[in-house]
């Protein structure tokens, strides 16, 4: 029913991780200020929260390219590996990360049985991937002693970064690419 | 050590302390995590980095728990701070002590990973300078004409991944030209050795881990 | 069977426009054999439908290509940077020969052989990222050689290197050949020097490929030789003359080579510079440098001023830069999209108020706006780069190759269009270029970047065309 991935399929979804994680170095800084910026108020993670989706646009974007299942989670995952080969700051722990958005990203293609690609999957991705970063956050960064006010607007905050990086950024790239015909699937 | 091990034997750690919260177990592993660094060369650069990158993130919820959490749990706010500092020990164990190269072809030899995803990906890292070079590129591309590129900006992305779309296809031409084949079996130039120690480290420290996390608060 | 038999066949990569048309072919084995014709005509994807990589890897493909059975084909290709997996020559062999299963006991001495016949194994453990681009093709040559290639195909190999690692390549070649018998497949737009190489040549026309007779090959390949007279009349710059851009001590060292020495030069205000020299001297690196796209040493000042400290927003859109490689100039996806965003941020007098319809037809384009720009010809690319780049009317102008793959005709009105615009903008042009055809008269200057030295001509002289 679908095709395997190929070879050339790998090297582009390592390639399109790397070329995140380079425009992504900018941001380290802006995850930073921002976290400065909001401690002194007791809301200083939530600059993950608010950056968090810019790390999980690579595997919508991986799916809508290729259509196959499993392709948004192999480019959310592969992302995570590259990053870590190449030195990440957060080493292994990126892997884990990777592993947990990937199946995030992947289950919002899932539910659509690989059958649409149109802003329901990806609302329903941005979705997914909230509700899985969320809970992982819950054990790994400690949510689970925040106040409950503040998680709620933690997590209001993080659909509205997933949404709008691996929702419409997503979508105006994958607009682009479709207009100009260089997808051959 | 073998590095699929190597590999294992962190996420297992780094995955147990996030389930878990206990500030003096985070500060052992910190210590023999450590310590192997020692041995193995850590320079003064690499150490400040490994200082340097979990202190904003690890203040943050310091402050968020301790200050305004329900109860002003600062000792489960000094535990976070540990734990991100365990994590980023771990992974300056595996970067700063195998190299990708080594990594991979233990994966491919040890774990059967297929092949394609081992050398797939190694062939895009080994062009990290090309890309890096590509994307600045397209930015200065993008001032000659008048505009301004952020990483936000859909068409910085758009002509990024066009180049992606085109190296891979070169790539994976080139592999296959250098005699590369998706299923059939290859020989290996350097054999990674799998020995009854590497599984004894990988046991008993997960061992000692658990007896740690039952004995100490 | 002692010949690859190329029957019926025709190519497209996209439906329609078919690359190759009905070609036949007998290409005798055991022969070097110059595939020869302009950029674009087909010369890379007869090679690699031989390399059986198409149609497998896109297009559409009808006809036969047949290979006698058990050759084993070894490739170089265009791109020396894009055709190694692993990090270090070593490495890359090691690759290599385990893909093809060769014993574990064994791929260490077979390493060691193929380093040696291609004479790196000072830099067998060298990333090849710091490698030049002669270096990276003789690594690929020794890929060759440790797989035991029986026919090698090499697609454009030259046309980055240096003459010395091209005279290396091809006296390896040559030795292979009288050796083992090795087949060897050459692609290049430039005949110049393979009289002493080639035996045979297939010249590309139309869609269409012709084995030449060994005589008529022969012959091509000497008249290719000859010296074709192409006269450039141009004087050296008066010490008066006002200067745009200054070289103060530049030089460009590149893995421990100097590729251009210490240079102190200007570039001359509102004047046309023509810059050539042999490929691989370093001429694109120079144009980089004063892109800020390369590092180098030395200063480089832009109207008085030390570059590095001018901001990036200001400076570029003062100097602009035509890519070598066509595709990166693009921003957008369709041809009208591409020609109203330099409309709308272009301060080129000579363009304003015409409509996209009306520049096109100013270089012989009919109304193609909403044409996918990635999906037209080189040629017609190339044409709307040009276009693009001129009208947003950049003080600097540096063009790398602007007029490859232009037939005669879109390259006299390109060069119509340029004189007109610089009567009502009179910008600064710097020009690296190896077709010199019609620029006699439109250049004021004649740079030669040679054995790392940079000088201007003067006088009239004879520019030998490659």
């Amino acid at each position: 029913m679908f095709r395997q991935f190929h070879l050339k399929d790998i090297i582009l979804l390592a390639i399109i991780g790397i070329v995140f994680g380079v425009i992504y170095l900018a941001t380290g800084l802006l995850y930073n200020g921002l976290t400065i910026i909001l401690t002194p108020f007791g809301y200083g993670p939530m600059a993950n929260d608010i950056t968090l989706g810019i790390w999980c646009m690579a595997g919508p974007l991986a799916a809508f390219m290729l259509r196959l299942p499993g392709a948004s989670f192999l480019g959310e995952f592969l992302s995570a590996i590259v990053e870590m080969l190449l030195g990440d700051q957060w080493g292994v722990t990126t892997l884990l990360s990777g592993l947990v958005q990937g199946i995030g990203t992947e289950l919002g293609f899932t539910l659509t049985l690989y059958k649409m690609y149109n802003w329901i999957t990806l609302l329903l991705s941005a979705t997914t991937t909230t509700i899985l970063t969320f809970s992982w956050d819950w054990f790994r960064n400690g949510y689970s002693h925040f106040p409950l006010s503040m998680l709620i607007v933690m997590l209001i905050v993080r659909w509205l970064s997933m949404f709008f990086f691996t929702g419409i950024l997503v979508k105006l790239i994958i607009n682009l690419l479709n207009r100009s015909h260089v997808l051959t699937r | 050590m073998n590095p699929s091990i190597k590999l294992l034997l962190l996420l297992l750690i780094s995955l147990e302390i996030s389930f878990t919260n206990r500030l003096f177990v985070n500060l052992i592993l910190i210590i023999c995590l450590f310590i192997v660094l020692i041995f193995n060369k850590l320079t003064w650069h690499q150490f400040c980095w490994l200082m340097l990158i979990p202190l904003i993130p690890g203040i943050a919820v310091l402050i968020t728990i301790g200050g305004y959490g329900a109860g002003h749990d600062w000792l489960t706010g000094w535990s976070m701070v540990s734990r991100f500092y365990v994590y980023v020990f771990a992974g300056g164990v595996m970067t700063f002590t195998t190299s990708p190269l080594t990594l991979v072809r233990s994966l491919e030899q040890n774990c059967h990973l297929p092949s394609k995803f081992a050398y797939g990906t190694l062939a895009a890292l080994n062009i990290l300078p090309q890309i890096k070079r590509n994307v600045s590129t397209i930015k200065v591309a993008g001032k000659m004409r008048g505009l301004d590129l952020h990483w936000w900006s859909p068409t910085l992305y758009f002509k990024a991944i066009l180049s992606a779309i085109r190296w891979s296809d070169q790539l994976a031409q080139a592999m296959e030209t250098h005699g590369f084949r998706e299923e059939r079996p290859r020989t290996y130039a350097t054999l990674i050795p799998l020995r009854w120690v590497d599984w004894a480290i990988l046991i008993i420290s997960m061992v000692v881990l658990q007896i740690l996390l039952i004995a100490l608060p | 069977m002692e010949q690859i038999i190329i029957q019926d066949l025709t190519f497209a990569y996209q439906k329609g426009q078919p690359i190759l048309n009905d070609v036949s072919l007998e290409l005798p084995l055991h022969k070097s054999i110059l595939l020869s014709g302009p950029i674009g005509c087909g010369k890379t994807t007869l090679l690699k439908l031989i390399a059986r990589l198409l149609p497998k890897y896109g297009g559409d493909c009808s006809g036969k290509v047949n290979l006698p059975q058990g050759q084993r084909i070894g490739m170089l290709f265009q791109d020396p940077t894009m055709q190694f997996t692993m990090d270090t020559p070593r490495h890359e062999l090691e690759f290599t020969l385990g893909n093809l299963q060769v014993p574990h006991k064994e791929i260490s001495n077979q390493v060691t052989t193929a380093l040696n016949f291609v004479n790196l194994q000072e830099v067998a453990n060298q990333k090849l990222t710091t490698l030049s681009g002669g270096q990276l093709q003789r690594v690929a040559l020794a890929v060759t050689i440790a797989m035991k290639a029986d026919i090698i195909l090499l697609d454009e190999p030259f046309s980055n290197i240096d003459e010395g690692n091209r005279q290396f390549i091809l006296q390896k070649l040559t030795k292979l050949q009288k050796k083992n018998g090795t087949t060897i497949i050459i692609s290049d737009h430039d005949l110049h020097n393979y009289q002493d190489f080639s035996q045979l040549v297939v010249q590309f026309h139309n869609q269409k490929a012709e084995l030449l007779s060994p005589q008529d090959s022969q012959q091509l390949l000497k008249s290719a030789n000859r010296t074709h007279a192409n006269r450039i009349t141009t004087s050296v710059p008066e010490a008066s003359a006002q200067p745009i851009v200054e070289l103060k001590d530049y030089s460009v060292i590149r893995n421990r080579n100097t590729l251009i020495g210490p240079t102190d030069l200007d570039f001359i205000l509102n004047k046309v510079t023509l810059l050539t020299g042999p490929s691989g001297a370093g001429k694109s690196t120079l144009l980089k440098s004063i892109a800020k796209l390369t590092h180098y040493s030395g200063k480089i000042t832009y109207a008085g001023r030390n570059i590095q400290k001018t901001f990036p927003g200001k400076y570029y859109s003062q100097v602009g830069l035509v890519f070598q490689e066509t595709n990166q100039q693009f921003l957008n996806v369709t041809v009208g999209e591409e020609l109203s965003l330099s409309t709308e941020n272009g301060q080129n007098p000579f363009f304003k108020g015409k409509t996209p319809q009306a520049i096109l037809s100013m270089v012989g384009l009919p109304d193609i706006s909403n044409r996918v720009v990635y999906s037209l010809s080189g040629g017609q690319r190339k044409l709307i780069q040009n276009l693009v780049m001129l009208m947003m009317g950049h003080k600097l102008l540096l063009m790398d190759e602007p007029f490859t793959g232009l037939d005669h005709k879109s390259l006299q009105k390109l060069l119509t269009v340029i004189k007109q615009s610089r009567q009502q903008f009179p910008q600064t042009l710097l020009i690296v270029s190896h077709q010199l055809d019609y620029l006699n008269g439109f250049i004021d200057y004649h740079l030669v970047l040679n054995h790392h030295q940079l000088s201007y001509q003067g006088g009239l002289h004879d520019e030998s065309q490659h």
